[in-house]
């Protein structure tokens, strides 16, 4: 298979996190690396608590990229994200102190903890990749990832993200709790934040661009697949309960998060089942439900739009 | 684009007359005027776009009309109120303001209009009305679904195409019913509206009485009398229809106590089926001479005359046998004083005419001869202008003018025979016809009405004679036959449509049913199941077979599976016995099944089959060989 030198990389970093560092964090992990593969964001919703900045940390630290942390808080300004300008007095000029938006993969913490200003800017930046400051263009780093949490939006002082900046997020999920023995191990042994710093990188920055390239561009998405893809789409525009179906980006967004999956499951080729694994945390998110349903479960129903549709074989 | 609108008012409009043309002849002149002011009024307010007077107040205004004609309904006059309301009602359909719902208004009250023309006539353009009508009304109603949910949708030419396509194909879809429906419906075997089937009276050629002198001029009219289907004969017909047998002064006359006589009629018949117009004559008209007519009600006199006992102004056919020899054999004798009866007014000139032909021969043969020779060499001449008139017509035409017409030559011919001891009637009928080849049928005319005589011969019977063809220009009247031109031609195309129309519509009752029905039932006796098959099997497997194979053509990719989608049902099948997971394809995937089996040789088929079927490429025959292999051998193989 031609993807597997890169495909080997990836996995073996993968196994690594999975089983050496974060137990019980299976998914979460395979679908943060999707993000990263796809070259889009994940979002995390959960609740404080359960391991969703050590999962950043570990994944910046297992992959060899640079890792940057924004604790998103009422007060915090675009530029402490992404940086600014100070004067140096020695050299008698303005330098660009670039902010922790340069790195590989940002954490945000708790992103609707800030106003919707910062907000919208850090949005501007993970869509664009760059950054202009005091009228200066700045690339970020590639591969760029942001990882952002959010703890449920009914907790108090928070702005939640109104959906068209949800949308920017190629994933949305949740962490869990770990299963029980899991948790008492995790108990007995105490958290792993201290550790994470020991962990070896098994990829490099090198490899998880290759790896981007191959998803990008050897994993074949056929014919039938974008059929299904559409036919899934088109479902959710003209279900009862939901107001707003998925967008033309959540589409593409799908079909690049499949062929992530498909890659992460060493393939060269789309299956259904790839995109039937990532339908949930890709359209989730961007679902608009009628006012009367909106305390609905949307992957439930989605599981449930997709059960209805005719896999391609 | 083509606003839908003015094609609907367009459509409203030629509906309306396909409801008014018909109809407009019989109407009375106030609704005449009413259809032809709303009519025009209608199109220049749609036009102008204005329309000043309120539907309301049109409705208002024709309620004293409605009273009007409520109070002249009565059960004599019941059709020609109503017909009228219904005309008023369109014409102040058409003037007013037009919505959807007028618009179906319009069209109803059309298709009354055109249904109560049927009460009038029904001619074979009625079909063409009705046809014309349904199928309009039912792209109209198309049309008017699409205005009712935007007044001012506009459609691109391919639209309307497309709809003016489905709207006409919704009557085209409902003709092979009518086809199915026609023998089937049930059927009055009396006209519904009795009272009105007799039509206007009009001049006739054939009448009750034979009068010379009457007028100067005879009219002509080319009106169809009947027609009578049978095979073309070569001699001249003649169509007998009634006897005058009494001569009251001028005029001759069918004295209704006809002496009996024993006709034997010859075993040669001619058989036909006469289909006459409604007229207000009672007689039925056959070959010269009818032996047997076979018709409801119909009584036979003495002197071979078949007459009902109504008018009935319907159509109706019937059929009849003819001997036609020009001779009808009497046994034993007949009431020659009957027969030799004239009154005291005739003139001693033809008396003493007649008495030196009763000289000259003693026989009724001898004196007949005698009497065709006078007339033979008198040179008479045929005509239609300068009649003689007044009390001596007779006498003039005789002695004097000599130019008459058939009446003033049978009449003196019969008055003579008579007057010489010759015992002689008059038969009125017609002569002639034009064979339409078309139709196979006789075209028989009011100007072909002809009288001729019949002279008694002592031991033979009655003998057919022609006083008129003794005149000099007999041959140039009927010996020339006129050439088929163009006109004629057409004309007879026309009138065999007509005819057809009468025959398989407007006289198809429940005895032509009854009939169908019999005849069904014979041939499906008759029905010889192996016979037709064996003829049309052949064409009809040939047949099948062309249509089998276009269909698996068309349909070949849902009726026959691939060899892909074979594998696949095979696979789900074997994961079904041999993993104990029932699953459907496309419902549970190939690599969730693998999943869910956690069967490497379920995993090694799902690899091979879904790296070919997802990268939209065949399966290679080595994959394909390796995958039967697989389903051959099973899922859980014993190793």
């Amino acid at each position: 298979m031609k993807t597997s030198a890169a495909n080997r990389a990836v996995t073996a970093m993968l196994d690594s996190l999975c089983g050496k560092h974060l137990q019980g964090k299976e998914e979460v992990l395979r679908l943060a690396v999707i993000a990263l593969l796809a070259g889009g964001h994940i979002l995390i919703e959960d609740l404080p608590g359960l391991g969703k900045t050590t999962i950043a940390l570990a994944l910046a630290s297992s992959t060899g990229l640079s890792f940057g942390r924004v604790q998103c808080t009422s007060d915090l300004l675009p530029s402490d994200i992404t940086g600014l300008s100070v004067f140096r007095r020695d050299e008698g000029n303005f330098s660009f102190l670039p902010g922790p938006i340069f790195n590989n993969i940002v954490l945000l913490d708790e992103i609707n903890r800030a106003m919707p200003r910062t907000q919208s800017a850090m949005l501007e930046a993970m869509e664009e990749q760059r950054v202009t400051v005091e009228g200066v263009t700045h690339a970020l780093p590639d591969p760029f990832m942001v990882l952002a949490t959010q703890n449920p939006s009914d907790q108090s002082g928070t702005f939640p993200l109104p959906e068209s900046q949800l949308d920017r997020f190629l994933i949305c999920t949740g962490v869990g709790y770990p299963p029980d023995d899991l948790e008492k191990e995790i108990i007995a042994r105490g958290g792993i934040r201290e550790r994470i710093s020991g962990i070896t990188s098994v990829a490099s920055a090198a490899d998880i661009i290759a790896a981007r390239r191959t998803v990008a561009e050897q994993v074949y998405l056929s014919g039938k697949l974008v059929d299904y893809i559409h036919a899934l789409v088109a479902a959710t525009r003209c279900h009862a309960m939901i107001q707003a179906g998925l967008s033309t980006r959540a589409a593409i967004n799908l079909a690049q998060a499949a062929r992530a999956a498909a890659f992460l499951e060493g393939r060269d080729f789309v299956a259904p089942e790839d995109v039937k694994g990532v339908v949930a945390s890709v359209c989730a998110h961007r679902l608009v439900l009628r006012p009367e349903h909106d305390a609905a479960d949307r992957r439930l129903l989605l599981r449930e739009i997709v059960a209805g549709i005719v896999l391609p074989m | 684009m083509t606003p839908l609108s003015p094609l609907i008012a367009v459509l409203s409009y030629v509906i309306a007359l396909c409801g008014i043309v018909p109809l407009y002849p019989w109407l009375d002149l106030l609704p005449r005027l009413f259809l032809a002011a709303g009519m025009s009024a209608g199109i220049w307010q749609d036009r102008r776009g204005a329309w000043p007077l309120k539907n309301w107040m049109l409705n208002a205004s024709i309620v004293p009309l409605f009273l009007y004609y409520a109070a002249q309904f009565s059960r004599f006059n019941a059709v020609q109120p109503v017909v009228s309301m219904l005309a008023v009602m369109l014409a102040v359909r058409l003037l007013g303001e037009k919505s959807g719902r007028h618009y179906l208004q319009i069209q109803s009250l059309s298709l009354f209009c055109l249904a109560s023309s049927s009460l009038f006539d029904l001619s074979p353009s009625f079909l063409l009305y009705l046809t014309l009508l349904l199928l309009l009304a039912a792209l109209s109603l198309v049309l008017l679904t699409f205005q009712a949910h935007d007044s001012r949708m506009t459609l691109s030419s391919r639209d309307l195409r497309r709809v003016l396509a489905a709207g006409l194909l919704i009557p085209l879809a409902a003709l092979p019913l009518l086809v199915f429906f026609f023998p089937l419906l049930p059927r009055t075997q009396l006209p519904l509206w009795n009272l009105l089937a007799a039509p206007a009276s009009r001049p006739s050629g054939f009448s009750d009485k034979v009068e010379t002198g009457g007028s100067s001029n005879v009219g002509d009219s080319s009106q169809l009398v009947f027609r009578a289907e049978l095979s073309r004969l070569p001699q001249q017909l003649y169509w007998r229809g009634t006897v005058f047998n009494r001569l009251s002064g001028q005029r001759w006359v069918r004295d209704a106590a006809v002496p009996a006589e024993r006709i034997v009629y010859g075993t040669e018949r001619v058989s036909q089926v006469i289909y006459p117009e409604p007229a207000l004559s009672r007689n039925l008209l056959a070959l010269d001479a009818a032996a047997e007519i076979r018709a409801i009600r119909v009584k036979r006199s003495a002197d071979g005359v078949y007459e009902l006992p109504l008018v009935s102004g319907r159509r109706q056919n019937y059929q009849a046998e003819s001997s036609s020899r020009g001779m009808l054999p009497v046994k034993g004798s007949i009431d020659r004083d009957f027969y030799l009866l004239l009154p005291e007014t005739v003139p001693a000139r033809i008396r003493s005419l007649a008495a030196e032909i009763r000289g000259r021969a003693d026989s009724d043969q001898g004196r007949l001869t005698l009497l065709e020779d006078y007339f033979r060499n008198g040179n008479f001449r045929y005509g239609k202008q300068g009649l003689p008139t007044g009390e001596h017509a007779l006498e003039q035409f005789l002695f004097e003018s000599r130019q008459g017409h058939c009446e003033f030559f049978a009449s003196g011919f019969a008055v003579l025979a008579r007057a010489a001891g010759v015992p002689t009637r008059l038969v009125g009928g017609y002569l002639g016809g034009e064979y339409n080849d078309l139709g196979g049928y006789y075209l028989v005319s009011e100007q072909m009405a002809h009288v001729w005589v019949e002279v008694f011969i002592d031991g033979k019977g009655w003998l057919r004679i022609d006083p008129s063809s003794f005149a000099v220009n007999s041959g140039a009247i009927w010996g020339v036959r006129q050439p088929a031109g163009l006109v004629k031609r057409l004309r007879m195309v026309l009138d065999s449509f007509d005819h057809a129309w009468n025959r398989s519509v407007i006289t198809y009752d429940l005895e032509r049913q009854i009939e169908v029905a019999r005849h069904a039932g014979k041939w499906l006796q008759a029905f010889r199941a192996e016979r037709v098959l064996n003829s049309v099997f052949r064409p009809l497997m040939a047949l099948a077979a062309v249509v089998g194979i276009a269909l698996v053509l068309t349909n070949r990719r849902r009726l026959l599976l691939s060899a892909q989608e074979r594998l696949l049902r095979g696979f789900y099948r074997r994961v079904a016995r041999d993993c104990g997971i029932q699953a459907q394809p496309g419902s549970v995937g190939l690599f969730e099944l693998a999943e869910q089996s956690g069967n490497h040789r379920v995993r090694t088929f799902a690899d091979i089959y879904a790296a070919a079927v997802y990268r939209d490429r065949r399966l290679t025959r080595e994959e394909l060989l390796v995958l039967k292999r697989l389903l051959r051998e099973g899922f859980n193989p014993p190793s």
